[in-house]
């Protein structure tokens, strides 16, 4: 997994959106979310030719690095990697995860968006470095897409290791609640680039943000103080404690020492899943190695433990 | 052996007036008292064969342990020469070796030489592959694997579980290793295990890449010599049934059971060998020559169908302008631009360092050796090792 999962993290995500200020030149307003205390930047734009998408990435670019913030572009690969932008984005339906790592190496930053739990699980177990959660509000930039509203928040903050972002209408008149919910990043197209003053429309979401993970760190640090003193939790806890309405297949598999949930059903889906297909390993299932060719019918069953290691070749 | 085309030196065990150390009794007494070999362990060690692939790190250890064991003939086979860069971990080469460019084997023989003269030593100066692997193998009891990369270890599995000798898998990279007893008959093939041609290691770590330290080097030939030792002692019993992999740094030893042979392997499964042997030769009959990208040490390595003339090739090299490192295995010319060396075999092997880019290898070797298109055919398949 990549290094810089532990060094990725934010508070507020803008993604543009040309359509919210016309007349305005999107350069002018993405200045001001950085002025205002935008951590992320994602270029975004589904009409634009991907000519003018390239230009408009070395624009960002150029102003993000003098910001020093990151910036993910959306769909494009090619572009992502031409202009040297710090990672991509891709919704479901985009090129899978796996290729998309394999393309852009293990140090450039990966998001998906994700619209259920299962969907979450997934790109965290293939190694996405965060995840977009919702969308949480109806909203214009995704008409059509039913809004999954804050119960699914709420399970992301449960279940869901990798940072991720609550994303989808979020406005100042609804961010707390998404931030009860257990959001501790928040995304904002309209409410920020369409705003008159973005730069003051981002100081006050990150204001917002900023009170109410203050006010949760507090609540934590309480919690763990009183959790030390009584029992510890142990890992079977956790695979206990695994949504009982579910009607995904979640296994609870040790992983090269690690517990992890799956949704894999085989030693093959768990391969793919991780991004290793076509790498060469030696792949252990409760202590016995399995054929190469046995992977795609050999299934994982709650608790199995499986090493996965790299072949190691030198001599 | 029959004639081969490619350097071989051999080193005949010393006899009558020459025995001196090796005939002395005590030399191998605390082998011999050690209760599972004994004496007529150490007989079955001095009538024994082994072919040691690669004398490299793991390679030159694994000959080392045979030789002072008292094994009774120790076949090297290594396509490299010694380069300064292996002296960190590479026990059996000094700095003589590197300076000269000798060729690994026979840099190796004539160490081993020197450590055990009772022993019948060979060293060939070749590229195991398809085309060779057969002759090598041929007569040993054992095959030990001081290989670096999975393709040529595919090569010995499948020649190994045709003919029935247990293949000893080593591998280390950075401080990891793996070893395993591969072994027709009671265990499944390498390419079973970790599959063959759909699998690739472009993106693994090499020691070219990851680096490699020499304890965890030695550690893997341990594991590796003592297999060794058990299977030609007659302790086949005690063989272990497992794959390890270890970490020497982070200190972590795991042991996974070994499957047994897959029946519908053409290698590992039940009696196929006669059929196994012809589909390779027919694999065989390919390319003329192959330009093979050694990983992650920025050569090529450029194989012709035919043989050099070195003789000529020396004076040619000469009046072109390069710098020669020349020893009687192979010939070292840099060249007077672009700062990349052509490492010249006489069996039509050429290294091409300071590139990995297959078509600038070959278009390099056509410039300084080519002269006439028969000896670099336009049609050659590149292939990734």
């Amino acid at each position: 997994m990549a290094e810089h999962n532990n060094k990725f993290d934010f508070q507020l995500y803008v993604i543009t959106g040309a359509n919210y200020h016309p007349g305005r030149p999107l350069a002018d307003v993405i200045e001001q979310t950085l002025i205002g205390g935008a951590d992320v930047i994602q270029l975004r734009d589904k009409f634009s030719s991907e000519q003018e998408i390239l230009e408009q990435a070395r624009v960002l670019r150029e102003l993000t690095r003098r910001y020093g913030v990151p910036l993910i572009i959306n769909d494009y690969i090619d572009i992502a990697i031409m202009v040297d932008a710090d990672g991509v984005h891709l919704g479901q339906e985009d090129l899978n995860l796996a290729v998309a790592r394999r393309r852009l190496g293990p140090d450039r930053i990966i998001g998906i968006s994700t619209h259920s739990l299962e969907q979450a699980l997934a790109a965290q177990a293939g190694g996405a470095d965060y995840i977009g959660v919702g969308p949480v509000y109806p909203t214009g930039t995704k008409p059509g897409r039913t809004a999954v509203t804050t119960s699914y928040v709420r399970e992301a903050a449960d279940h869901v290791k990798i940072p991720f972002v609550a994303i989808g209408g979020i406005t100042l008149d609804n961010i707390d609640t998404v931030l009860e919910a257990g959001a501790t990043r928040v995304c904002a197209v309209s409410a920020v680039v369409g705003a008159d003053d973005p730069a003051a429309a981002c100081r006050a979401f990150k204001a917002r943000i900023a009170a109410h993970n203050g006010a949760a760190a507090k609540e934590k640090a309480k919690a763990e103080a009183e959790a030390e003193a009584g029992a510890a939790v142990t890992a079977h806890d956790l695979l206990e404690a695994q949504p009982a309405e579910s009607d995904l297949a979640y296994l609870g598999v040790k992983i090269n020492g690690k517990e992890q949930w799956t949704t894999a059903g085989t030693i093959e889906e768990l391969i793919w899943q991780h991004s290793l297909e076509g790498r060469r390993l030696v792949v252990e299932l409760d202590g016995e190695i399995v054929e190469r060719d046995a992977w795609g019918r050999t299934s994982l069953r709650e608790g199995s433990e499986v090493e996965l290691v790299h072949f190691v070749g030198g001599g | 052996m029959r004639k081969a085309a490619y350097p071989v030196e051999i080193f005949e065990p010393a006899s009558g007036p020459d025995l001196g150390l090796f005939d002395d009794p005590t030399r191998y007494s605390r082998q011999i008292r050690f209760g599972p070999i004994g004496t007529a362990g150490q007989n079955q060690l001095r009538s024994a064969s082994v072919l040691v692939v690669g004398t490299g790190a793991l390679g030159a250890s694994l000959a080392q342990h045979m030789t002072r064991a008292g094994v009774g003939t120790v076949r090297l086979a290594d396509r490299d020469f010694v380069e300064p860069s292996n002296l960190q971990r590479q026990m059996l080469f000094d700095e003589d070796d590197a300076r000269d460019a000798m060729p690994k084997a026979i840099a190796a023989a004539r160490k081993l030489r020197r450590i055990n003269g009772g022993v019948r030593i060979e060293a060939h100066v070749v590229d195991v592959g398809v085309r060779t692997v057969g002759a090598l193998i041929d007569g040993v009891d054992l095959v030990l694997d001081g290989t670096d990369n999975a393709a040529a270890r595919l090569v010995l599995s499948d020649a190994c579980f045709r003919a029935g000798i247990p293949l000893l898998y080593g591998g280390v990279t950075a401080s990891e290793g793996m070893s395993a007893a591969l072994i027709p008959g009671r265990t499944a093939c390498l390419r079973c295990l970790i599959g063959g041609d759909e699998a690739s290691d472009e993106a693994a770590d090499t020691c070219d890449t990851a680096g490699v330290i020499s304890p965890a080097v030695e550690f893997v030939a341990s594991l590796q010599a003592a297999e060794a030792l058990k299977w030609l002692c007659g302790s086949r019993e005690a063989m272990r049934r497992t794959w390890v992999s270890a970490d020497v740094w982070t200190f972590r030893v795991r042991e996974s059971k070994l499957p047994a042979g897959r029946s519908a392997c053409r290698y590992c499964g039940a009696r196929q060998e006669a059929q196994g042997a012809a589909s390779a030769a027919q694999e065989d009959g390919g390319a003329m020559f192959t330009a093979a990208v050694l990983c992650g040490r920025d050569s090529v390595q450029v194989s012709s169908a035919v043989p050099f003339a070195m003789e000529q090739l020396r004076t040619d090299l000469e009046r072109l302008g390069c710098t020669l490192t020349v020893n009687p295995y192979l010939m070292r010319a840099m060249l007077p631009e672009g700062g990349q060396s052509l490492v010249l075999f006489a069996d039509g092997r050429v290294m091409v360092q300071g590139t990995s880019d297959p078509a600038e290898a070959v278009e390099l070797c056509r410039r300084y050796i080519g002269g006439t298109d028969e000896k670099l055919p336009q049609d050659g398949a590149v292939l990734t090792t």
